[in-house]
């Protein structure tokens, strides 16, 4: 089955550049013009990756990915038209997994989709499953356990816990991660990976704001403690 | 020909150029002196009346009294004038004088005599009349009292001194003339203090001014409770709103029109993204204008995003986000992300191990703007190179093989807008959209670093074009600084021995990978 990409923008024009260049790339899209319509299209047939814009008419950006979240863990795409502002920070803290800067390249937002793609598919196997502390992470099975209760993550939290926990108590770069977790191949946005590591404590930390398993290095980076 | 006009005017003028305070200060003292001024010349001339009158009064009733004493005794027994005279009694310093049966009598008859009696006096006593008069002797005021005495025919005089008087007014001058003095002083001190405390706010405005010049728009004078003083300080306050509310509204509105051109923008570059994959299907002349189309895109996307970087600097949106990283790293990303990856690198061994701590988007943009500066002016970079500077710094430069920059130009070519072309053509294909140097300094400015420009280290023509930044301290005795963690925290001689295993690493592998 084809790749289906819902595309939520109300700039009509951009909207329809942005299907044809996304068609291009052999993926169906869906539009939706509001928030609203983009809920009711993902709940009639879920798609495998939902592009939003932030600046939304009515429910804007940010609360159609927290809604979307609260019942999917899809891989999300934020659209933004500010990159300096809290724009991005908040649109990453209300679940979106990565983002793109308005003006953009059609195929710079190919690889971003490409790569969110990658990261749903299961993980290779092969990886042995780590543990530490009351944790468990099992690559194979894509799950973590708490005292053996599964604890719901997302596709690129999980993958982020699965790269920090292949080393444990290595210590990963930003761009490290970055390229690995999110395939950019050069300087991505740090606050990516800084966002997410404050989402996957939020879930797997007993403490999120005294950290004990996924620890930072001040001017390094992040690591797994054991 | 008015001579004192001018004279006038430019007295004037010199004393308007003087301070606020100053003047009044010297104000304020000119006033108490004339006030004093004033005060003892109306008292000294009431006291001097007084006391001139006073000494006639006494001097003419002694005067009379002694006339008196000599009619009875001369009238009696045949006493002589001259024993007479010198027992009569006198105030301090006055002369009695007799005329008798046409002889003059003196008690001192080397320095008095008829000689020194004003004639007019002699003149009334003689047909009959007591007269008083002041006169002149020496230089000093004397009284002359004439008694005419007909029962013995002749007449008694008597001068008067003033001396004394006189001794009492100088000194009661002398005491005005200091009461006048300290007034002044007085005045001059209170003038002082009274325009400290006037100009004071004025102060506090100058100072606020100073501020606002200074980029703090938001800043602001106490009020204070003075009416007058209110007005002012109310009216620059005012002014000082009305100020930011006009610069944040230009700053705003560059920031508007980007944002607004971004839309647009986006359907611009994804449309031509959708014909450039259907380009083979084009025929020679469409694609050609493609080719233009999608050059002119993209310089306009990056134009609006110059613009919209360099209106967060004037609205003072712009913020570092700090990361703390090698800066040969750095650099090399830097060079591959802005697309030339074919730059050789050189980084020097001291330079390979030191740390910034940089915003590394602002970071990347500087490096890619000076790298396609070089690209549009100067045939392309040649060379990045990373070494030390002074005082704990670190020089990224980007050497070029263009014709460099005209000494002239050194500064002109980091403002805005400033084009590269000049009448003899050295550099520039008018291409440059003119905000790239200018960010790149911005960029750096906020970093607290520097940059310039200077012809190429080899004496090749080409210009270098070099930004400093300040190194943050990575070594056994600040490592500690740089760890912070919790619990995890590894300990700083395992911070410092695997920062020196990368660095060794990143230098073998940047000297197989980038030459």
């Amino acid at each position: 089955m084809a790749t289906r990409i819902l595309t939520v923008e109300d700039d009509e024009r951009i909207r329809t550049a942005v299907r044809m260049a996304l068609e291009d790339e052999g993926w169906t899209v869906i539009e939706a013009e509001s928030g609203e319509e983009a809920v009711d299209a993902f709940a009639g047939q879920p798609a495998d990756v939902v592009l939003i814009d932030l600046m939304l008419p009515g429910m804007d950006g940010f609360e159609l990915c927290r809604s979307l979240r609260r019942t999917s863990d899809v891989p999300i795409v934020m659209v933004t038209a500010r990159t300096d502002t809290h724009d991005v920070v908040a649109g990453l803290e209300a679940g979106a997994d990565d983002y793109v800067t308005k003006p953009f390249q059609p195929k710079e937002l190919s690889a971003r989709i490409r790569a969110l793609l990658r990261r749903a598919r299961p993980a290779e196997s092969g990886r042995a499953h780590v543990r530490f502390g009351e944790l468990e992470v099992v690559p194979d099975e894509g799950v973590v356990r708490r005292n053996g209760t599964e604890i719901h993550l997302t596709k690129t939290e999980f993958r982020l816990l699965c790269e920090l926990a292949s080393a444990p108590g290595r210590v990963f770069s930003r761009e490290q991660l970055l390229e690995r977790v999110w395939g950019y191949d050069y300087f991505g946005d740090g606050r990516l990976v800084d966002v997410h590591v404050r989402r996957l404590r939020t879930k797997i930390e007993t403490d999120a704001a005294n950290p004990r398993h996924v620890v930072t290095v001040r001017g390094l980076g992040y690591k797994i403690q054991t | 020909m008015n001579t004192a006009g001018p004279g006038v005017a430019t007295r004037a003028r010199r004393f308007m150029r003087m301070g606020l305070r100053t003047r009044l200060t010297v104000a304020f003292a000119l006033g108490a002196l004339v006030l004093s001024v004033i005060l003892a010349t109306v008292t000294y001339g009431l006291v001097r009346e007084n006391l001139v009158r006073q000494r006639e009064a006494s001097a003419t009733r002694q005067a009379f009294l002694n006339a008196r004493v000599l009619r009875d005794s001369l009238r009696g027994a045949s006493a002589s004038e001259q024993s007479l005279l010198d027992t009569l009694q006198t105030p301090a310093g006055a002369s009695p004088v007799l005329f008798r049966a046409g002889q003059w009598f003196a008690a001192n008859p080397i320095e008095q005599g008829r000689e020194q009696l004003p004639v007019r006096l002699r003149e009334l006593v003689a047909s009959g009349k007591a007269a008083r008069m002041r006169f002149n002797l020496k230089g000093t005021t004397e009284l002359a009292i004439g008694v005419p005495i007909p029962s013995i025919d002749g007449a008694y005089f008597e001068i008067a001194s003033f001396s004394d008087v006189q001794r009492t007014l100088t000194s009661l001058a002398l005491s005005l003339l200091a009461a006048a003095i300290v007034t002044t002083i007085a005045g001059a001190a209170l003038g002082a203090t009274a325009s400290r405390r006037v100009l004071r706010p004025l102060s506090h405005v100058s100072a606020a001014a100073v501020a606002i010049a200074g980029g703090r728009l938001d800043t602001r004078v106490a009020r204070v409770t003075d009416p007058e003083l209110g007005t002012l300080i109310d009216s620059f306050n005012d002014m000082a709103g009305a100020l930011q509310e006009r610069i944040e509204r230009d700053a705003r509105f560059a920031s508007d029109v980007s944002h607004e051109l971004r839309s647009p923008l986006t359907t611009l570059t994804a449309s031509v993204g959708i014909l450039d994959a259907r380009r083979d299907e084009l025929p020679e002349r469409a694609r050609a204008a493609l080719d233009l189309l999608s050059a002119d895109v993209q310089r306009f996307s990056s134009m609006v995003e110059d613009l919209l970087e360099i209106s967060r600097f004037d609205a003072g949106a712009a913020h570092l986000h700090l990361e703390t990283a090698r800066i040969s790293e750095l650099v090399v990303q830097a060079v591959a992300a802005s697309g030339n990856r074919g730059v050789p690198i050189t980084v020097s061994a001291e330079a390979a191990a030191s740390t910034v701590a940089v915003d590394k988007r602002r970071l990347v943009a500087v490096v890619s703007n000076l790298l396609s500066n070089a690209e549009r002016h100067g045939g392309g970079a040649t060379t990045v190179d990373v070494e030390l500077g002074d005082g704990g710094t670190v020089r990224i430069a980007v050497e070029d093989a263009g014709a460099g920059v005209a000494p002239e130009d050194k500064e002109r070519v980091f403002e805005r807008f400033a084009r590269g072309a000049d009448a003899a053509g050295r550099r520039g294909t008018g291409e440059g959209v003119g905000l790239g140097l200018a960010l790149v300094r911005e960029h750096v400015n906020l970093h607290g670093g520097r940059t310039w420009v200077e012809d190429r280290r080899d004496g090749a023509p080409g210009a270098r074009f070099v930004l400093e930044l300040p190194l943050v301290a990575v070594g056994p005795d600040s490592a500690g600084d740089e760890v912070d963690l919790g619990p995890a925290a590894i300990s700083a001689t395992e911070l410092a021995t695997e920062l020196a295993a990368e660095a060794a690493a990143e230098q073998a592998e940047l000297g197989e990978t980038l030459e």
